[in-house]
């Protein structure tokens, strides 16, 4: 287990240094002169001067590098074009919005998923396995911002049952919370329904096995053999594809935080491309395909944990 | 071994690849029937084949011209004239979604393409040259990889601005890996098998290979991943063009749609349902066609009591 750690873990070295090079080439990638770009058709040529001067590009290339690569390893990731916040301050504040909404939208998922899966599994051929199926095969065919339109007017406009938007007052956890049930429900509609659809399939799988059928052949109940041998097989794709499931969350959430006008790091990106805020946009996507790496490594470590064939490829 | 004796040996082998060859072409013909006699394909490829009739024949079907402005009608509910309703400018809803599915169909089919016909050639060269190629190429894919699609989609919409060709291109590029991979695991299994061997054998280059010989034997699970990514795709030309970087009103697009619905979302409650409709059903469709030939390629699903 040590040597497959330490092999994944210098891994994504090589992937991590290719994202900071990327992202260090998006100022070259723009048409035209990215300061004049940035600032607009309005901005003088002492602003676009100034601007290139504390972006640091009038120096050579490697010079800039240098100092992009060591900013980075100091976690300085450069100030703002607009706001003269730095890039840094920007993301942490707008950071654990992204990962609460994230993780619950994960919890949520994962826990009716599994559920509905299970569900599925033992009354397998009746109502309720159809029902299942045929409610995870929409819930996955919703893209979720179509979702959270949809909730937003159903919810929130017409019934007025949910708040309209916003992250929630600062510091009163109830109206925060009250504000993080739309998002949530529409973010994990689609996980729900793939992890529902996984399971269900993992479980009939598992159910056929010579030693469920001992056990049932013993008289124990069905309700008792899912959770005490059925689950616990069912669990290990679902664990599998948490790594995927992180990204698309993640993805998800720049549409969900931008509709529900909540903030987040998705937010944070989206502005800033909008404003063309070149910095902050490098800054916000580091950080997030850093989440992204990181989700993966921990998704196939955890694989690994559960599943030693893994381990001795 | 006498000259003659490998000569036929090969040949034997030539005849084994022709045979498998045409064992493929039955085997899709079979999988076309599988999926018109399951309900769950059938429904899906009316709802994809509704979709491209609206797209090729727009100007023939829509009622309307999407662009063709009624202010004295705006917002004006479902009536006889106009099927379902108009918009914020009076404009026909169902003209604008039935010209919205040719902005969905032309993205999806050309990005789809393009990743196909990128990565597939990548991730098959690699893998039969291996070594520093290999490296590199799979380098590559891990870096595009690495990044959250929808990240990777927003930064690259926001270089390069938007328009339709540019769409294109970006979907195609973060799309690409996954062809690559594919073709890449397929074609380390295949270039071991015997018909290559044959082929090598008997003089045929590198290039002949990989086109006549690799390319035909990894190419289903590939059309599978195409299909299912014609639906992400028309998804994703909706998402841009709802953020404001996909297509640019006054251009049809169900994104476009969604997003001028959202804006009037306290009034015009139906700016934001039917294309949200239109949205979900194709996804649906796109699904369910899915859902059909994941069982038609895989005859363990296809049990009796299933």
């Amino acid at each position: 287990m040590l040597k497959y750690f330490v092999k994944r873990v210098l891994g994504i070295i090589p992937t991590l240094l290719c994202v900071l090079l990327f992202l260090f080439g998006l100022i070259y990638l723009l048409p035209g002169d990215p300061a004049s770009i940035m600032l607009g058709p309005r901005a003088t040529p002492a602003m676009v001067d100034a601007l290139n001067k504390s972006l640091g590009l009038d120096q050579p290339v490697y010079v800039r590098l240098g100092h992009y690569l060591w900013g980075i390893l100091h976690g300085n990731l450069g100030e703002s074009v607009w706001s003269k916040h730095t890039v840094a301050s920007l993301i942490m504040s707008a950071l654990p919005n992204t990962i609460v909404l994230t993780l619950a939208s994960m919890g949520l998922a994962a826990l009716f998923g599994i559920t509905l899966g299970v569900l599925a599994a033992i009354h397998g051929k009746t109502l309720i396995d159809h029902l299942v199926t045929v409610l995870s095969l929409i819930a996955v065919s919703i893209p979720d911002f179509v979702a959270a339109c949809l909730l937003l007017l159903i919810f929130a406009v017409r019934l007025k049952l949910f708040p309209v938007l916003g992250g929630g007052e600062p510091g009163n956890l109830g109206d925060q919370i009250r504000h993080l049930v739309l998002p949530v429900i529409a973010l994990s509609m689609g996980w729900l329904g793939y992890i529902a659809r996984l399971v269900r399939d993992t479980t009939l799988e598992v159910l056929d096995m010579d030693y469920i059928k001992v056990i049932r052949s013993f008289g124990a109940p069905m309700s008792y053999i899912a959770y005490k041998y059925a689950l616990k097989n069912a669990i290990i794709p679902v664990v599998a594809t948490i790594g995927l499931g992180v990204g698309k969350l993640l993805g998800g959430a720049v549409f969900v935080e931008l509709i529900f006008n909540r903030p987040g790091i998705g937010k944070v990106i989206t502005d800033a491309v909008f404003a063309r805020d070149l910095p902050v946009v490098q800054g916000g996507v580091l950080i997030a395909a850093f989440l992204f790496i990181l989700a993966n490594l921990v998704a196939d470590l955890s694989y690994a944990y559960f599943d030693p064939r893994i381990r001795y490829e | 071994m006498t000259q003659e004796k490998v000569l036929s040996e090969l040949s034997h082998r030539w005849d084994s690849f022709r045979r498998k060859s045409q064992q493929r072409v039955k085997k899709i013909a079979q999988i076309i029937r599988v999926i018109s006699r399951e309900p769950r394909g059938l429904i899906g490829a009316s709802i994809i084949g509704i979709i491209l009739a609206c797209a090729i024949f727009a100007p023939l079907i829509a009622p309307f011209d999407p662009n063709e402005q009624d202010i004295a009608n705006r917002f004006s509910a479902p009536t006889s004239q106009h099927l379902l309703g108009t918009d914020y400018v009076g404009r026909d809803i169902l003209s604008r979604l039935i010209y919205g599915a040719r902005a969905a169909a032309i993205v999806s089919i050309c990005s789809v393409g393009i990743a196909v016909i990128v990565g597939v050639p990548l991730g098959a060269v690699a893998a039969y040259n291996g070594g520093a190629v290999d490296y590199i190429v799979i380098l590559i894919f891990d870096v595009i990889r690495s990044f959250p699609s929808v990240i990777m989609i927003l930064v690259l919409a926001a270089i390069f601005g938007p328009s339709l060709l540019n769409i294109i291109l970006i979907l195609s590029f973060t799309s690409f890996p996954a062809y690559g991979r594919v073709a890449r695991a397929q074609t380390l299994g295949v270039k071991e098998e015997e018909c290559i061997m044959a082929a090598k054998s008997l003089g045929a280059t590198t290039g002949r290979i990989l086109l006549s010989h690799i390319t035909p034997n990894i190419l289903s699970p590939i059309i599978v991943l195409a299909g299912m990514d014609l639906a992400v795709m028309i998804m994703w030309e909706s998402a841009l063009s709802f953020l404001g970087l996909g297509l640019q009103p006054p251009a049809a697009s169900w994104g476009i749609m969604l997003k001028q619905g959202y804006t009037y979302i306290e009034t015009a409650p139906l700016m934001i349902i039917w294309p949200a409709i239109v949205l979900i059903t194709t996804m649906l469709g796109c699904s369910l066609f899915a859902e059909a030939l994941r069982v038609a390629l895989n005859p363990r699903e296809r049990e009796p009591n299933e």
